[in-house]
């Protein structure tokens, strides 16, 4: 049986993160499963350290705030020191739905893909899918990652994706600090490895701020467009 | 070139020396770092003291008047040191990282967090 890890980070997410972990225990417990934790505090100035610590969830406290890549990062290595088979990341803030992870870790156990992103887009259910405006963004960074990889990914910025074992060692040894959803995707899939969707759903955020706020939003998306180009022309070792 | 460009070249290397080597003396600049800035000093005082080695390269690279290529020359050399100085951000900030969550997943497997 394969070893299945949950990496949440969590900045300042004191109105989520419990409840979070909760729907998580829950559901191991309703359908046998043995998904495990680790939540990266990644230096949040409020509660959140101290709600981990009351409830005994695993986590790993940053000394200083790295970023959504270096937290995540963390718990990649983590996940490669204590040999699990697959990573997922997984929002504290209540976007993810852990039933759905059953669906992406799928592709992985079976040997189809290395790494599966769950994605809002690629079918039409009728749940939250993020406003007009950064649909448009998602859709540019989506013709410049077809640019770099050669490939179609649909919801390139999502933060919710499963990693094979592979994977693990390739990010516990290097993972960008900014913009790490879609420049991953394209490296990996340069890299040879295989990239596959699944559809999801997501909820809107129930608490706290996302880590890309709307006035930053065509900032972010130039620069993850011209880290894309940079993906393209920078040269990588081939998995296979 | 006037004679009060060659004072101020001339004491502008001067002080450059100076500083240089006081920060190297307070151990603040290690040698490898202290070796690039004897090097500017020593462009600006070989430029203040024999002028006519540049006279004659100026005009073909096509600058109107010397002081344009001295300044051309420095801004040059201060686009490749900012270049440098980015390339070594961008390392050292690495390293950061990796320290910051070595530590951190030492100092919460030592607590007792996961």
């Amino acid at each position: 049986m394969s070893r299945v890890l949950l990496i949440i980070p969590a900045y300042n997410e004191e109105a989520n993160i419990l409840k979070t972990y909760k729907s998580i225990i829950d559901y191991n417990k309703k359908n046998k499963e043995t998904y495990d934790v680790i939540v990266i505090n990644d230096g949040s100035k409020d509660n959140t350290e101290k709600i981990l610590c009351d409830n005994n969830i695993p986590h790993i406290c940053l000394i200083h705030n790295l970023g959504i890549g270096g937290a995540v990062q963390t718990g990649y290595k983590y996940a490669f020191e204590h040999g699990y088979d697959v990573a997922v990341q997984f929002d504290g803030d209540g976007q993810h739905d852990v039933r759905y992870v059953k669906k992406i870790i799928s592709p992985i156990i079976k040997g189809q893909a290395d790494m599966v992103i769950g994605s809002r887009f690629i079918e039409d259910i009728d749940t939250f899918k993020s406003s007009f405006t950064r649909r448009i963004g998602i859709k540019i960074i989506s013709i410049f990652m077809k640019f770099t990889s050669g490939f179609k990914i649909v919801d390139t910025t999502s933060g919710f994706r499963a990693c094979s074992k592979k994977i693990i060692s390739e990010f516990s040894l290097s993972y960008p600090c900014e913009y790490p959803e879609p420049i991953t995707t394209a490296e990996v899939l340069k890299k040879g490895y295989v990239v596959s969707e699944v559809s999801v759903e997501m909820n809107e955020r129930e608490g706290g701020v996302s880590s890309i706020r709307a006035w930053k939003s065509v900032y972010y998306m130039l620069n993850v467009c011209l880290a894309l180009l940079s993906v393209k022309i920078r040269r990588y070792k081939k998995c296979r | 070139m006037s004679l009060n460009l060659v004072i101020t070249l001339i004491v502008v290397s001067i002080l450059l020396i100076l500083f240089t080597t006081h920060f190297l003396k307070e151990g603040k600049i290690p040698v490898k770092y202290s070796l690039l800035w004897y090097a500017f000093a020593l462009i600006i005082f070989l430029v203040g003291i024999f002028p006519q080695i540049f006279t004659f390269i100026y005009k073909k690279l096509g600058f109107e008047v010397m002081s344009n290529m001295i300044i051309g020359i420095f801004i040059g050399l201060l686009i490749i040191l900012n270049m440098a100085l980015c390339i070594m951000i961008a390392e050292q900030k690495k390293k950061t990282i990796m320290l910051i969550q070595e530590l951190s997943t030492l100092k919460s497997k030592e607590n007792k967090k996961f």
